[in-house]
């Protein structure tokens, strides 16, 4: 029996050209990049353009892609953030004002101070820990989140939206984001008890 | 300790930040700890965000369309070798240090050059010629040969300089390129690396960095190497080295840490 690839290898093997390996990664991710993609842009087609150009991109820049910054799957799932909400825009032809960089030639050759040697996949439990957060979060600073996560909306332009002062944009998601983190650290320490 | 930047790092991770607030914090963060270990603790917040959408899937259909399509892809002429290339990789070159430091002279003697510098070449060749009979403790006249080589620079040989990124500034590397004769690599304070990695040279070109060597520092974070240009490869813009699994890979698989232009 064959042992299944793993990511690394997959890509690896995908970037050279290989059907199976870009395969491989298309059935288990392309769920994930779907689901992530529908929910931003709302429409099944679309949201398939989507998944198309994200496993394109992810072959083109397979040479990119940093282990340490991450699994192979977060990183596909950043890209498929990106794809989506630019199709958003520029179905609703907004001026696209934080994505003018042309994301794959942003940060070539550039260092990534944001590299970590500790990038390991979430678990389900986890996934499902900051599912709950985020649901039990004040309703202004779930919308916050959404705002900014699933329409790519940077703070002043969520302020705009929904006409608060941007000081009360900036406070709101901080203290989503600490109670997204507790919801994953409290996790941690369920598992690995602190000795004091 | 407390500074404004550090608030941002939450926004920072989400892509939330305006430009403005963002350009000042990718300025603090590199020499900032505390701000970076604030922004790993919330990279998994947003890459939960990414994975709690309703689970659909996509129609059967697609599947064929991205593989046939990247299939299709597969098959334009690339840069590199296709599959088995990766096994293909040059190993970390162990053995002939005095064959790599004898193409450094060949550079040297093919090029016109002082009288003086036609003796000093001489006098390297029989320091090669010595290496050659004692290698196995020849280590001090290499340096000492090595040393004089690197400061050879002919008309036909660009002088590339590479600086160190991101959280190695410290790091430098010196490359003299020829298009015939091959590059010549000397760095200096590289990171030690454990012995599942290893350093790869890259020619990045307009088709794509294309593998120069690959390499490992010695106990005193230098290194020095000889690589070939392969036939037919572009004309490279940039020599960049990335840190890899040991044995090398067929593309590079993290950001260079140390980059420098070929002029």
């Amino acid at each position: 029996m064959d042992t299944p690839l793993n990511d690394g290898d997959a890509l690896a093997a995908a970037v050279t050209g290989d059907g199976a390996g870009l395969a491989a990664l298309y059935d288990r991710y392309s769920r994930l990049v779907f689901s992530l993609a529908l929910r931003i842009v709302q429409v099944e087609a679309e949201a398939e353009d989507v998944v198309q150009e994200v496993f394109t991109q992810m072959f083109r820049q397979a040479g990119r892609y940093d282990s340490r910054r991450g699994t192979v799957s977060s990183w596909l799932l950043t890209i498929t953030r990106t794809r989506a909400i630019d199709h958003v825009r520029a179905r609703k032809r907004l001026p696209d004002s934080r994505y003018g960089r042309e994301p794959e030639a942003a940060a070539e050759n550039l260092p990534d101070p944001r590299a970590d040697q500790e990038s390991q996949a979430l678990t389900d439990e986890q996934v499902q820990r900051v599912r709950r957060a985020l649901d039990n979060l004040p309703v202004e600073q779930r919308k916050a989140i959404e705002l900014a996560y699933y329409e790519g909306l940077s703070q002043s332009e969520i302020a705009e939206r929904l006409k608060e002062p941007l000081g009360t944009v900036k406070s709101r998601i901080r203290a989503a984001m600490m109670r997204l983190r507790d919801a994953l650290e409290l996790d941690q320490r369920v598992r690995e008890p602190q000795v004091p | 300790m407390n500074h404004d930047e550090r608030e941002l790092a939450s926004a920072y991770v989400l892509d939330a930040l305006d430009a403005g607030d963002r350009e000042r914090f990718e300025a603090h963060l590199p020499g900032c700890a505390e701000c970076q270990a604030e922004v790993r603790s919330f990279r998994p917040v947003v890459d939960a965000l990414a994975r709690v959408a309703d689970a659909r899937h996509p129609s059967p259909e697609l599947r064929a369309r991205v593989l046939d399509a990247r299939g299709a892809r597969a098959a334009q002429p690339r840069v590199l070798p296709g599959p088995g290339a990766s096994r293909a990789v040059r190993p970390a070159i162990v053995v002939p240090w005095f064959l790599a430091t004898a193409a450094a002279l060949a550079l040297a003697v093919l090029t016109p050059y002082t009288a003086q510098l036609r003796n000093r070449t001489r006098e390297l060749a029989a320091a090669v010629r010595d290496l050659t009979a004692r290698l196995a403790e020849g280590d001090r006249q290499l340096v000492a040969v090595r040393n004089e080589v690197s400061l050879l620079a002919a008309p036909d040989v660009k002088r590339v300089d590479l600086r160190g990124q991101g959280a190695v500034p410290q790091a430098a590397a010196r490359a003299y390129f020829s298009r015939s004769r091959g590059v010549y690599f000397v760095a200096s304070d590289l990171p030690a690396i454990s012995s599942d990695r290893a350093y790869q040279l890259w020619f990045v070109t307009p088709g794509g960095p294309v593998n120069a060597q690959v390499f490992t520092p010695d106990g005193r974070g230098g290194a020095e190497l000889i690589a070939a240009v392969p036939p037919g490869m572009p004309d490279p813009t940039v020599l960049a080295v990335t840190l890899e699994p040991a044995g090398g890979s067929p593309q590079p698989t993290t950001v260079p840490f140390l980059v420098g232009t070929v002029n």
